[in-house]
């Protein structure tokens, strides 16, 4: 009878390798950051800064997205993951794709190392789709809405990264290819984090304060803005050209961004659990960088200086993306571990609780780390001030060691039981 | 002997319910009991049918706690057959968190 109605998570897999390697790749970003200190004060069209992006979107953002994205999806459309076996393809792929892109950034290989990178993370992005899609079924909540739509522009995103990849040594694209390249960077800021980012936690945050909101409307606007802006963004610049125009779109966007943000403040509102915990405070300052990114836009639009344009990556991949993963690694990361080892012991013997599983400690050192260099960080590179970059990205490995310190106290946690050692 | 009977499945069944108290919710780190996820228990001489619900449909934890109740109760009652039934209705809401329970979740 228990049978009938309960979810079966997806099997560990085609989750928990999304999370190592993404972890391992946050601590890969901070070193290449560092030895790129004084790259920071320059053009962001650099082979150092291309790597470090990729490594940021693709090792970092989308490989603990995608691990997220299998175990939720079930969760949210209530329906078992269509294929694990996918999933773990899409992890061969992702891990074998990011690597060889942020190398051959990194080196400059031009080529066929960077095709093929390219085309392995398209190979990743058309079957997280594809589970996506068939996950999601007949699945009509706003959050479902939101992942599929997600998946859809992650796709557009890496083929025009594929098609750019390829322009490099074969040139065949009639534009500029800069401006391909602000049209590929929007696609997967506002298609595929923003709207992932959106969905996910209009579940998620409600669930972790036990709150709730009447406000779904909000979230309707939200998909509508976010998606309309975008693709008058898209077409404006590829039929007329990149235009100040932009900001207007921008501020559709924004309007989309405010929407969601008042839903979640709602959420917040009509919490019962009252305690805010590090993770949620990491989620909050995560908020602040991307409210923060939207006010720095008409600077970048009324200015050449290009260092708004590293500032404006800066607090939308090192703050506003990162601080929600930081967070969010220790709300979701110990309940898969324990799921997958303790649940049938359950009841049976004393097992730890998944809070248990993690040091709670590290994660509010963590915060003030975060804070700290992001900070430093985004002053650095506004004053174009090296030594300040040097000593922020210091503090950014740091973070990315507590980091992925606790994630291994996570993955390779053990107790002892009464029949010997349990892992 | 009937009445007889009822007293000791009554008490059984109280001792049945104080187990539950045992079994945690993982994510809320509360019991199932103070969280109000128990609807109902028979209990018969052959066997005890918990009747239960989740905070959400797909619950991620569904799987554990289910299993922590059927664990629990067959240690205590080793010669029972022990069964979950799963139910969506009534649906679960905060309302029905017992007063320990908002207590030991922070709950103003």
């Amino acid at each position: 009878m228990s049978d009938i109605n309960i979810g079966k998570a997806p099997p560990a897999k085609a989750v928990i390798p999304f999370y190592a390697i993404g972890a391992l790749f946050f601590v890969v970003l901070c070193v290449l950051l560092f030895l790129s200190a004084s790259d920071l004060t320059g053009h962001y069209f650099s082979p150092h800064i291309l790597a470090v992006v990729h490594s940021a979107v693709l090792g970092w953002g989308t490989m603990i997205i995608f691990g997220a994205g299998y175990q939720l999806m079930p969760v949210i459309c209530e329906r078992d993951l269509y294929s694990p076996t996918l999933a773990v393809i899409s992890f061969y792929t992702l891990t074998t794709g990011a690597g060889l892109l942020v190398t051959s950034f990194w080196f400059f290989w031009v080529g066929w190392p960077m095709i093929t990178g390219g085309a392995l993370v398209v190979t990743a992005a058309l079957l997280y789709a594809v589970n996506v899609y068939h996950t999601s079924g007949q699945c009509n909540r706003h959050a479902a809405n939101f992942i599929i739509s997600s998946a859809a522009w992650l796709l557009f995103t890496v083929v025009l990264g594929l098609l750019l990849a390829i322009n490099l040594r074969f040139p065949f694209i009639p534009m500029s290819h800069i401006d391909v390249l602000k049209l590929h960077a929007h696609a997967g800021l506002v298609g595929w984090f923003l709207q992932l980012i959106t969905g996910v936690s209009a579940k998620l945050v409600p669930m972790f304060l036990l709150g709730k909101s009447e406000k779904d409307k909000l979230l309707k606007y939200a998909f509508y803005c976010q998606n309309g802006g975008l693709v008058l963004f898209l077409g404006d610049a590829y039929f007329n050209g990149l235009s100040n125009r932009g900001l207007f779109y921008e501020l559709i966007i924004g309007v989309g961004t405010i929407a969601w943000v008042l839903y979640l403040a709602d959420v917040y509102r009509n919490r019962v659990r009252k305690k805010t915990d590090w993770q949620m405070k990491h989620t909050g300052l995560s908020f602040i960088c991307l409210l923060s990114a939207f006010l720095v836009l008409p600077l970048l639009y009324g200015s050449n200086d290009k260092r708004w344009a590293l500032v404006l990556g800066t607090l939308l991949f090192m703050g506003w993306i990162t601080g929600i993963i930081l967070g969010k690694t220790f709300k979701t990361l110990p309940f898969i571990v324990w799921n997958n080892k303790f649940r049938l012991l359950n009841g049976k013997v004393k097992v730890p609780m998944p809070k248990h599983l993690y040091k709670e400690k590290l994660v509010q050192y963590q915060f003030w780390c975060f804070l700290f260099a992001l900070l430093l960080l985004v002053a650095g590179i506004s004053f174009a001030c090296v030594l300040l970059i040097r000593v922020a990205l210091m503090a950014w490995i740091i973070t990315a060691l507590l980091y992925v310190y606790n994630v291994g106290v996570v993955l390779f946690y053990k107790i002892e039981t009464n029949g010997g050692r349990n892992k | 002997m009937e009445d007889v009977i009822n007293n000791v499945d009554n008490k059984q069944k109280l001792k049945a319910l104080a187990v539950l108290y045992n079994v945690m919710d993982p994510e809320l780190f509360v019991n199932i009991m103070d969280l109000g996820l128990v609807y109902d228990l028979i209990f018969t001489p052959q066997s005890i049918l918990v009747t239960m619900t989740l905070s959400t449909s797909h619950c991620p934890m569904g799987e554990a706690i289910v299993e922590g109740v059927k664990n629990v109760l067959a240690e205590q009652f080793t010669d029972h057959v022990i069964e979950v039934e799963l139910v969506w209705e009534p649906k679960w809401s905060f309302d029905m968190i017992s007063a320990e329970g908002r207590r030991q979740l922070g709950i103003v």
